[in-house]
């Protein structure tokens, strides 16, 4: 009998023990859910398909490098064609798979969702990078890791005022003539207006009208010839890169003598692709570097855009991938911040995680972040880059903090 | 009593000697034995079709509220997976982008996982669903320059795709697929692409 019992109290539970770990791959692994709304079948999926692939590559990164402090990342990435009441039906589902924090996407659910994000305390990185986002006040829970569009939007004119307009044949004679082309009713396209302007106002600019010019154009002709009479020697663009392409190659056939500088999500690869000799010397706010630039950490955006999507060609990869991944290693260290301090709550993620960050040098030819309580602009250094001679390269890093640090300090945070 | 734990014990060493020989006859996967699966596009199903229709906001709807809204797309896209490896793989990740006529319309992600025994083929069905507010919005933002080449507009291009699909004339292309395969704490990645329609 005594012998039966050690027999069954030995070997089978030892048996059963050999059993199950040697049958389950995922045995003892702690994971973390992240969520990731995407769109890759929608009005933004030429950019947002490129952006989707470098989240779940960085993610893939991220395990391969230990996760968080060990714990390894499970990331739930949908697709939500960029319809808004869908988004919401997906963050409820994010919720019930307890995910600590979203990757999100787009001015339309960023928006609509940073509310509720607010209300449920959960982290919401997105590739919005609207100015009215970066007041804690209002939008505690909504990051990202780039400059927003106000700021890029006075770094772009400041830079061409102080690069390009001191070799103009009029500079000392006359003011330099602005004026924007944008999609009036497009939230994104409009959210930068106001500081654009502020900072022309301070630059000394003479103002024109604005040209409403649809995201859906590929005919600018008339807002050229409305151009024309005005004879700005700026133009900004806020547009996507179609119709931003479209009003560059209307200006060039019609003769329009102006610069122009260029919204991130119009400022491209396929910008030159689409524009051809018209997007010689544009400017614009790329907020990192471009896909296989020679930068810190490229390296592994490309070694791994190519493991993990062998089938997409290196030529066919855009800037959005190294955004993506911009987004993914911020939320990366926040969530080892936040599992360091013992508490992965959302408002820990927020305090112990972002918002302890400072300087923090993500590589990637973006600038170092930091998160305060009382300030998301992660920066007030912004990249501005140029297209000439067939590749892109760097203007200048302006840097508005140092250069207006009062307007910076008290006046510029939240639009 | 004693006969009934002779045979317990018995058949105890024979589960466990089973166990082990079959542990230490499998071979193991190896980053130089670990060969990527192949997948292929097998076919392409439309499991739910309502034709080609679009309603703006100005049409007021029986119930519920009015809106703009598309016809959907349903395909449902059946893949082979082929294990060469003499040792089960598990699919760890799965995508492809879906496009018609050479103009891509989505990208679809099966995240689910699945085991394939080893030298044995398993099939995978992953749905895809575009509908047409969707996609008229993608071409407008994106397709302009491309239909204008092809001397065609957004609406006559969606209506011609969600017409050709109730009779398999459309042509279906699948590309940059990406199928993740894991071994016993090995990777690999198989791309894939596949075409399905009219030759």
């Amino acid at each position: 009998m005594n012998s039966r019992n050690l027999w069954f109290k030995l070997f089978v539970p030892l048996l059963a023990v050999g059993i199950l770990v040697g049958l389950s791959a995922t045995a003892g692994a702690a994971t973390i859910n992240v969520g990731a709304l995407n769109d890759m079948t929608g009005a933004t999926s030429d950019v947002g398909k490129d952006y989707a692939l470098g989240i779940a590559e960085a993610m893939h990164y991220v395990n391969d490098s230990g996760g968080v402090n060990g714990k390894k990342i499970k990331l739930y990435q949908f697709d939500y064609g960029y319809r808004v009441p869908e988004a919401l039906t997906k963050y409820n589902l994010f919720k019930r798979l307890k995910c600590v924090a979203i990757l999100g996407w787009g001015t339309g659910d960023t928006e609509a969702l940073s509310p509720t994000v607010t209300k449920d305390k959960i982290p919401y990185v997105s590739a919005s990078y609207s100015g009215h986002l970066t007041d804690p006040n209002k939008t505690p829970y909504n990051l990202f890791f780039a400059t927003d569009y106000s700021t890029n939007a006075r770094a772009a004119i400041t830079a061409w005022f102080d690069k390009r307009w001191p070799k103009h044949k009029d500079y000392g004679k006359r003011k330099p003539r602005f004026a924007c082309s944008y999609m009036f009713a497009s939230p994104y396209c409009s959210a930068p207006i106001k500081a654009i302007k502020d900072q022309a106002a301070i630059l000394g600019f003479e103002i024109g009208p604005d040209q409403d010019v649809s995201l859906f154009a590929i005919d600018t002709k008339s807002q050229i010839l409305g151009l024309k009479e005005f004879k700005p020697d700026l133009l900004w663009h806020g547009n996507t890169t179609m119709s931003v392409a479209a009003t560059l190659r209307d200006g060039y056939s019609l003769g329009l003598d102006a610069d122009h500088i260029v919204n991130n999500w119009g400022f491209d690869e396929n910008l030159p692709r689409l524009a051809g000799k018209a997007a010689e010397g544009v400017m614009g706010a790329a907020v990192c570097a471009f896909f296989g630039e020679d930068v810190p950490g490229m390296d592994k955006v490309v070694a791994y855009a190519k493991k993990y999507n062998p089938g997409v060609p290196a030529e066919k990869r855009l800037i959005r991938t190294i955004q993506a991944w911009g987004d993914v290693l911020i939320l990366w260290e926040a969530l080892k911040r936040a599992d360091k301090a013992g508490d992965l709550s959302g408002e820990s993620i927020l305090k112990n995680g972002f918002e302890t960050m400072r300087n923090f040098d993500i590589g990637l030819g973006a600038s170092p972040v930091t998160f305060t309580s009382t300030d998301h602009r992660v920066a007030g250094q912004v990249p501005i880059y140029e297209w000439k001679n067939g590749k892109f390269g760097l203007v200048e890093r302006v840097d508005l903090k140092d250069r207006w640090p009062d307007k910076w300090a008290n006046e510029w945070i939240g639009w | 009593m004693r006969k009934r734990s002779l045979i317990l014990k018995g058949f105890s060493v024979v589960v466990l000697g089973t166990f082990l020989l079959a542990c230490a006859t499998m071979p193991t996967p190896t980053e130089k034995n670990f060969q990527a699966p192949v997948v292929t596009l097998n076919s392409v199903e439309l499991p739910y079709y309502t034709g080609w229709w679009y309603y703006d906001v100005k049409v007021q709807p029986t119930k519920g509220n009015a809106g703009k809204y598309g016809a959907p797309l349903a395909l449902a896209f059946v893949f082979d997976i082929q294990n060469p490896n003499e040792y089960p793989v598990m699919m760890d990740g799965f995508k492809f982008t879906v496009a018609f006529d050479g103009i891509d319309v989505n990208t679809v992600n099966s995240p689910e996982v699945q085991w394939i025994p080893a030298g044995k083929t398993n099939q995978v069905r992953v749905m895809a669903i575009t509908d047409a507010r969707a996609a008229l919005l993608s071409l407008l933002v994106t397709g302009g320059f491309k239909l204008k080449e092809r001397e065609t507009n957004v609406w006559a291009q969606l209506e011609d795709w969600w017409l050709a699909a109730k009779d398999y004339s459309l042509a279906i292309e699948v590309k940059e697929g990406s199928a993740i395969f894991k071994a016993d704490g090995l990777m690999n990645v198989t791309g894939f692409s596949g075409k399905f329609g009219p030759e």
